[in-house]
């Protein structure tokens, strides 16, 4: 009776080991497809952005923005503001860069 | 955030449409070749197998903080993002996506995630030095704002401040000095050499031997875990 109460448990930790062995090698994602859900550009990018000084900027004190500094220049992009946008094309502090979320 | 330009050419993307990894592609107007917006790279078209080069950004922030530390800071602004007082801002009040956020669902191609180190909605501060990727959980940062570790040899801060949500990686070095970070004060840490403060909003000290100073950051993003794990299945994660 204790005999087969151990080989059960032997069991559960070799199931066990295998499972998260797995979670941790047995993935490959370099076939993963190229789904499409919406055409080209129904989303539209910023590519002109427009800026406002921070002491004229309607945020709430809470909002959450993703922030950028280059060279002394600083910019805050709305995150809630993205989510319609995506991407912002922007040159800060003389790079031109890509805001994506 | 990424440079948008490689070997003095300048792309400018749009949004593809398309989905990869349960991530958006974009696409850049010269080549219209298809780009992972993850990792920067172009998985498809003319320009396959070129990388963007990251850069350093605060990948969520509070307006209030971020303003207070940039001062100087602009603020994108988007045409006809008028309030119901008619007035026009530059957030929403709203996020679009705020059930996305709340439930437990991950991507929505089906994939059944299955690394399961972390919880698959589990938020993690994402880091990468060289090719060496490491996860710290949220939950490490619950009862302090700094991680002092070492990755790939390389001697580095973990920063996530849970008030404002800020997120920072730095270096543990100053000129040749090797730094140890302690005593975290919301925002504010002393180094155990010098008892320099800093700043690790801004990476500069502020009080001290070392006050001018500034620590070198690296890239970080805040990411969900299922995403992370899948984009960068050898990753370690941070105990």
């Amino acid at each position: 009776m204790i005999k087969a109460y151990r080989l059960y448990i032997l069991l559960i930790l070799v199931l066990a080991w295998f499972g998260f062995h797995q979670s941790v090698v047995a993935v490959n994602y370099s076939t993963d497809p190229i789904i499409t859900v919406l055409p080209f550009d129904a989303i539209l990018a910023i590519t002109e952005p427009r800026f406002v000084e921070a002491r004229n900027a309607k945020l709430g004190i809470n909002s959450p923005v993703i922030g950028v500094s280059l060279n002394g220049d600083s910019r805050a992009y709305s995150i809630h503001l993205l989510n319609d946008h995506e991407i912002v094309n922007d040159q800060v502090g003389g790079i031109p860069i890509a805001t994506t979320w | 955030m990424y440079s948008r330009e490689i070997e003095g050419q300048v792309y400018t993307f749009g949004v593809s449409g398309k989905l990869w990894r349960d991530a958006l592609l974009m696409y850049d107007h010269q080549t219209r070749s298809l780009w992972s917006h993850i990792t920067g790279q172009a998985v498809e078209g003319e320009c396959q197998g070129k990388q963007l080069k990251i850069l350093v950004s605060m990948p969520k922030i509070t307006w209030q903080f971020w303003e207070t530390h940039y001062p100087e800071t602009k603020v994108l602004s988007v045409g006809d993002n008028i309030d119901r007082f008619g007035q026009q801002r530059e957030d929403e009040a709203w996020d679009g996506y705020q059930r996305y956020h709340q439930s437990s669902n991950a991507g929505i191609s089906g994939t059944r995630y299955n690394d399961f180190r972390l919880k698959n909605k589990e938020k993690v501060v994402g880091v990468r030095i060289a090719e060496n990727y490491r996860a710290y959980p949220f939950s490490v940062f619950k009862k302090t704002a700094i991680v002092n570790d070492t990755i790939a040899q390389r001697p580095v801060l973990v920063f996530h401040h849970n008030k404002s949500g800020a997120t920072a990686v730095f270096l543990r070095f100053v000129g040749t000095k090797r730094l140890t970070f302690v005593n975290s004060v919301d925002y504010l840490v002393q180094d155990e050499q010098t008892e320099t403060l800093w700043n690790l909003i801004t990476g500069i000290a502020v009080e001290g031997k070392l006050k001018g100073k500034r620590l070198q950051r690296y890239p970080a993003v805040n990411v969900y875990w299922f995403a992370w794990a899948r984009y960068h299945p050898a990753t370690t994660v941070y105990r």
